[in-house]
């Protein structure tokens, strides 16, 4: 919309000021910036080409090793589907998709409900909570290796968290040799990490809300539940849908927490896509194979995304 | 609920949110056979400010912090170049096939980067270039997110002001170092904020691509350390406050620009 307007714009602001337009090209448009046609290409040119051999090749490529059995040392030769076939029978590659399914199952939703309602109540009437905002904030723009090192000491069985008053007479819980408590160790550093980001987005979106909308809500006679459901959150579900699609990319491919916390352990219960594919590449040299797990990964966060996309005809209002 | 207790609660919650940084420091502070005591306490027998000097060398923290702030500062400088450029020639300048390319910009916002690490890892090996900075920082300059950023903020600036460089025969490139890069100072510190902390806190490919010690920056050094045996607690504590310390200063000094720069949805989630 606003380069359409800035066309415009452009156009009236060219009324005798500046060179008539070039006739040959058919178009009641002057050249822009009198400079050749071309010129544009130099400028966009290293982006695009960076783009092109660092992003788009890239992930070209990938798709292709899928199909090969390319190691560093051994070089690459063309096996079909044979690595998608092991696939389906390697109960590692298995469980890291459940673990990893799980992850997204808990750690989405809570991310999200809990960005939600901080957002909500950082509106309401506190003092400094511009400040607030900011402590929130800081562990998600800080390295994730930092906070995951910490929460692994925090973790520990004779950490903290066991002395916490509140865990006497439970006995030390096995937080990190445990698999499901490992497991969710790693979920919670994750939402503790990262649900100020999404906080602010969605307050962002909060704030785009009229004032006027909530008075006559109000005058309506509109209690605090209704007002959320059938104002905020409609006026918000752009955001939301932006936020939750980032999110649910972003936690397919977790990594560092769990390789830091846990490294996968105990017993592959904290194995997430990822920390296999970087495994079976890096530490046992299968690039094909692993390249073969990408492709996968890809394949499910497009059907997540796109089901989403699908999804939001019936719940996203944009207007 | 009335705004002072409202107040108080919000603030203690905030105190719980905090309790993992606030421990990490009162951690960095104690001698090494206090970090897991028998009893809960901030303070150990001895306020040890040495741990820091220490981590410097245990950890090698003096030379993986002079490793991340120059992969930062090259990464930023050239980051901030290659947006810019994109940016003006998106916003201002028309030419053949702007609307295709700016599609392919779009679309590669939705890839999941980190899924093609493999052959981003062999490309650069073939090319000799594996374990070395040119390899660590180049993938990371061509996001189209920074490009995105910047157009939006040039599409705001009026033609007339193009118009009259241009009357003055000023040239493309004149325009946008004189004209252009000037009003949209606001988004550049934005961006370079973004892109030294993007690559202050990237871990998984500095990881796959440096083997070599003396190059790693601060994420490898701190995930080495954390997963070997018999961790030195305090010492990798002290490393973690003097690497989340710069983000803090930094968060707080330009939290008007960045909650703005996140509202606006310029960088996407995590």
């Amino acid at each position: 919309m606003k380069s359409v307007r800035l066309d415009r714009a452009e156009e009236a602001s060219s009324n005798g000021a500046v060179p008539p337009v070039d006739p040959s090209k058919g178009r009641a448009r002057r050249r822009p910036l009198g400079g050749p046609r071309w010129v544009g290409w130099t400028f966009v040119l290293p982006g695009l080409i960076g783009l092109a051999v660092f992003i788009v090749i890239p992930q070209v490529a990938s798709l292709i090793l899928g199909f090969s059995n390319s190691t560093l040392l051994g070089g690459t030769q063309f096996t079909g589907t044979e690595n998608f076939i092991r696939l389906l029978r390697d109960p590692q590659f298995l469980n890291s998709v459940l673990v990893t399914a799980i992850f997204v199952l808990v750690y989405v939703p809570a991310n999200i409900a809990i960005s939600m309602a901080m957002a909500l109540w950082l509106k309401t009437r506190i003092a400094g909570r511009n400040w607030l905002r900011v402590i929130f904030l800081i562990p998600a723009l800080s390295p994730m290796v930092a906070n995951a090192a910490v929460f692994r000491l925090l973790f520990q069985k004779d950490g903290v968290v066991n002395q916490m008053p509140a865990g006497v007479g439970l006995g030390p819980i096995p937080w990190l040799s445990d698999g499901n408590w490992a497991l969710a160790v790693v979920i919670g550093v994750s939402i503790w990490q990262s649900f100020g980001y999404n906080m602010i987005v969605l307050g962002a979106g909060i704030d785009s809300i009229s004032p006027e909308v909530i008075a006559a809500s109000r005058i309506d006679g509109a209690g605090r539940f209704r007002r959320f459901f059938s104002i905020t959150l409609p006026l918000v579900s752009p955001a939301l849908f932006f936020t939750t699609v980032l999110t649910v990319i972003g936690a397919w491919q977790t990594f560092a927490q769990a390789y830091v916390i846990t490294g996968g352990g105990p017993g592959n219960s904290t194995m997430t896509i990822m920390l296999y594919l970087y495994q079976t590449a890096f530490t046992n040299d299968q690039l094909g194979y692993a390249s073969a797990i990408a492709t996968v990964l890809f394949v499910i966060i497009a059907i997540f995304t796109m089901f989403q996309l699908w999804g939001q005809r019936k719940w996203v209002h944009y207007d | 609920m009335g705004s002072a207790a409202n107040t108080t609660v919000a603030w203690l919650f905030a105190l719980i949110f905090s309790f993992p940084l606030i421990w990490t420091f009162f951690t960095a502070l104690k001698p090494a056979n206090e970090v897991f005591a028998a009893h809960l306490s901030f303070i150990g027998s001895k306020v040890l400010w040495s741990n820091f000097a220490d981590a410097w060398t245990e950890v090698n923290f003096g030379r993986l912090l002079l490793n991340s702030l120059l992969v930062a500062v090259i990464s930023t400088v050239l980051t901030l170049i290659v947006a810019t450029l994109t940016a003006f020639a998106f916003a201002r300048l028309k030419f053949p096939g702007r609307s295709a390319v700016f599609l392919l910009f779009i679309i590669t916002l939705t890839l999941p980067s980190e899924v093609a690490v493999v052959p981003l890892f062999l490309g650069f090996d073939q090319a000799g270039l594996a374990d070395t900075w040119v390899a660590l920082i180049l993938p990371g300059l061509f996001g189209a997110f920074g490009a995105f950023l910047l157009r939006q903020f040039m599409l705001q600036i009026p033609a007339e002001l193009e118009d009259a460089a241009r009357l003055d025969g000023a040239s493309t490139w004149r325009i946008l170092i004189s004209v252009i890069v000037p009003l949209v100072r606001p988004a550049l510190s934005v961006l370079a904020i973004f892109a030294f902390l993007g690559s202050w806190n990237s871990f998984l490919w500095p990881l796959i691509i440096l083997s070599s010690s003396d190059k790693w920056t601060i994420p490898i050094g701190i995930a080495g350390f954390t997963t070997q045996t018999g961790t030195q607690w305090q010492l990798l504590m002290a490393a973690c406050v003097m690497t989340i310390a710069p983000v803090v200063i930094v968060v707080a000094f330009a939290q008007r620009q960045l909650v703005a720069a996140i509202g606006a949805g310029a960088f996407g989630g995590r």
